[in-house]
């Protein structure tokens, strides 16, 4: 494992200085100067991390393998990850029993309108809590982080009142209108990193800027907003998925709606199937279409996931995404 | 002349601030402060809604003493046991991330592939998918079952601790699921940490984990304290929660009562946690000096 460095005394002959040297630089190659150097916490990290890594990959190869084995895979005892023929079938009949052209649909322009509008309402929040002068600012800044602590479920009811009276129930604008001032799913989070971010800028560049001759919205649409790139994709990411993935809101407003998001179409699928097995329908599929369908429902997100991972790691990095 | 122009300009930023923060104090007052002021509201009376109208009640304080005192079974026998529960959760999502985030923030060959994986999570931790997951039992570590912790536990641990106790273990892994936004939290507040403070250590002569205890463990603290606060505010909505389901549109009254019987216990918590941070904060500000 740890060499000693050749053309150096050999330990044991120097005196007792050297030899200690010597056991320094053992010690270093193995235990490290810091934790991030040496053989032996590299190995722990290793198998630390690989441990974990498997915890989280888990249910994914469980979810892709069950879902592509046929009955006679299923039934088969000595398959238990590795199914010995690959059937697709699966996934068609979930696809059906999700309406997944319509769902899809539904979910993408639901989860894609949101993000978009919480990337820049909550942008402007934000900027205007870092940077700007308003009255009462002390007191909003507290009601921001009042409305971030405080659950849905306190003001769910008089919101489902107010969308009735607006006759907006079993549609989408429940959840996209708040979005447009910087509300809906998690947005005080979004405004608080977007003010965390927008208060590291330098006050200089605000300086030369009104020198220039800007105004604060010159300023924003042309600086800040451009220069807030790496945290636009962490919340345009987080929003965007949240918004998928979210079963609440979509559950209380559109229950009743003909065609609804996918993470409600589960439920229903899941909920069919349980009736049909209380009803004494037993199936060796029901496992595999129900991963079938929990495929379907995170594969566009993977997709998703796949392409803004890098952009996305590197401004968790570069922001610091809270102050 | 001066002075005169100098207030202008201060009243022109404070119309500019306002603009920019107009919308927002909008949202706030549409979609937060007044229905949380009509649920304050309908939670003191019985709310009937009729096909043509609503039907006022009043009812003073009944509904929150029905929910408190008289039919307490689900405050007390399904809230309690779950913010036990949540009490357990939190340190071991606490400390699961802030390795994990340590461990991320390394140099070593494969640390991209590693930080794909562990941002998993945060995609699929929020949905429905994970409530099918724990209903096929993927989120026990059988390592516990074969151990047969359970039995210790029933003859050491008192009974009301023990089913807590079991239920954090058999979903274990559900915890560490949990934990991706808050190993995200903790990865960026390790950036915001000098790297020339760790190297002035190096050369003083400080080993690995006197680093550790003394900058980096120091330095995350407000880190640790905004993860504390959005575990807490995360796990009061999670779907095993009993409440969640139970403010419902079938009584508004007392489902709003409930509901904010609930919001003081999440804020009881949530003042808890500032206080905790402010005397932490104090004492490191005042060790530092």
């Amino acid at each position: 494992m740890a060499k000693i460095p050749i053309g150096k005394p050999v330990p044991w002959s120097g005196s007792r200085d050297t030899w200690l040297r010597t056991f320094q630089r053992l010690r270093y190659r193995i235990v490290g100067r810091e934790i991030d150097q040496g053989l032996l916490f590299k190995l722990i990290i290793y198998i630390l991390l690989i441990n974990v890594a498997f915890i989280y990959l888990k249910p994914i190869l469980y979810m892709v393998t069950t879902m592509v084995k046929d009955a006679k895979n299923i039934l088969d005892p000595t398959v238990i990850w590795v199914p010995k023929t690959i059937y697709l079938g699966h996934l068609k009949t979930a696809g059906k029993m999700l309406e997944y052209g319509r769902s899809l649909l539904l979910s993408v322009t639901l989860a894609g309108s949101v993000s978009v509008l919480q990337v820049f309402s909550c942008a402007v929040a934000g900027y205007a809590f870092a940077r700007l002068d308003f009255p009462f600012k002390r007191f909003w800044g507290a009601m921001l982080l009042f409305t971030f602590i405080m659950p849905p479920q306190v003001v769910i009811l008089p919101t489902i009142m107010l969308f009735k009276s607006f006759g907006w129930m079993d549609t989408v604008l429940p959840m996209i209108v708040p979005a447009i001032f910087g509300h809906g799913l998690k947005g005080a989070m979004f405004v608080i990193i977007y003010r965390s971010f927008f208060s590291t800028l330098p006050k200089e560049l605000d300086e030369a800027a009104r020198i220039d001759g800007a105004n604060a919205f010159r300023l924003f649409f042309r600086v800040m907003f451009p220069l807030s790139r790496s945290v636009i994709v962490v919340v345009v990411l987080f929003a965007f998925v949240w918004n998928w993935n979210d079963f609440y809101l979509p559950s209380i407003f559109m229950f009743t709606a003909e065609h609804v998001p996918l993470s409600i179409t589960l439920a229903r699928v899941a909920a069919e199937m349980a009736a049909a097995e209380g009803a004494g329908e037993m199936s060796v599929y029901q496992e595999a279409i129900k991963m079938a369908s929990s495929f379907l429902i995170i594969f566009p997100l993977l997709i998703v996931y796949f392409f803004a991972q890098r952009w996305f790691i590197e401004g968790v990095e570069r922001t610091g995404i809270v102050e | 002349m001066r002075g005169k122009g100098r207030l202008h300009a201060a009243t022109q930023r404070k119309i500019e601030g306002s603009l920019f923060i107009a919308p927002w104090v909008f949202g706030f007052l549409a979609f937060v402060a007044f229905p949380l002021g009509y649920s304050l509201y309908m939670s003191f009376f019985q709310v009937r809604i009729t096909v043509h109208s609503v039907v006022y009640t009043f009812l003073g304080f009944q509904n929150y003493k029905e929910i408190l005192i008289a039919n307490g079974s689900l405050l007390y026998e399904d809230l309690i046991p779950f913010l036990k529960q949540a009490l357990m959760m939190i340190p071991i999502i606490l400390v699961f991330s802030l390795l994990v985030a340590i461990l991320l923030n390394m140099r070593f060959p494969g640390r991209t592939l590693f930080r794909v994986i562990f941002f998993l999570p945060v995609i699929f931790s929020s949905g429905q998918i994970v409530q099918e997951f724990i209903n096929q039992g993927e989120g026990s570590l059988t390592v516990l079952q074969s151990l047969n912790i359970d039995g210790y536990l029933r003859d050491y641990v008192p009974a009301g601790w023990a089913d807590p106790i079991t239920t954090v273990m058999s979903s274990f892994v559900l915890v560490l699921w949990y934990s991706g936004v808050q190993i995200l939290i903790f990865l960026a507040g390790r950036q915001t940490l000098s790297a020339s403070m760790y190297e002035a250590s190096r050369i003083d002569g400080s080993g690995p984990w006197n680093t550790f205890w003394k900058i980096t463990l120091p330095g995350l603290v407000p880190y640790i304290f905004l993860n504390l606060m959005y575990t807490v505010v995360d796990l009061f909505t999670f779907p095993s929660n009993p409440i969640v389901s139970k403010v419902n549109t079938t009584n508004y009254g007392s489902s709003s009562a409930l509901a904010w019987i609930y919001f003081t216990i999440i804020l009881l918590f949530v003042g808890l946690t500032l206080l905790l941070y402010s005397r932490v904060d104090k004492a490191l500000s005042g060790a530092r000096r």
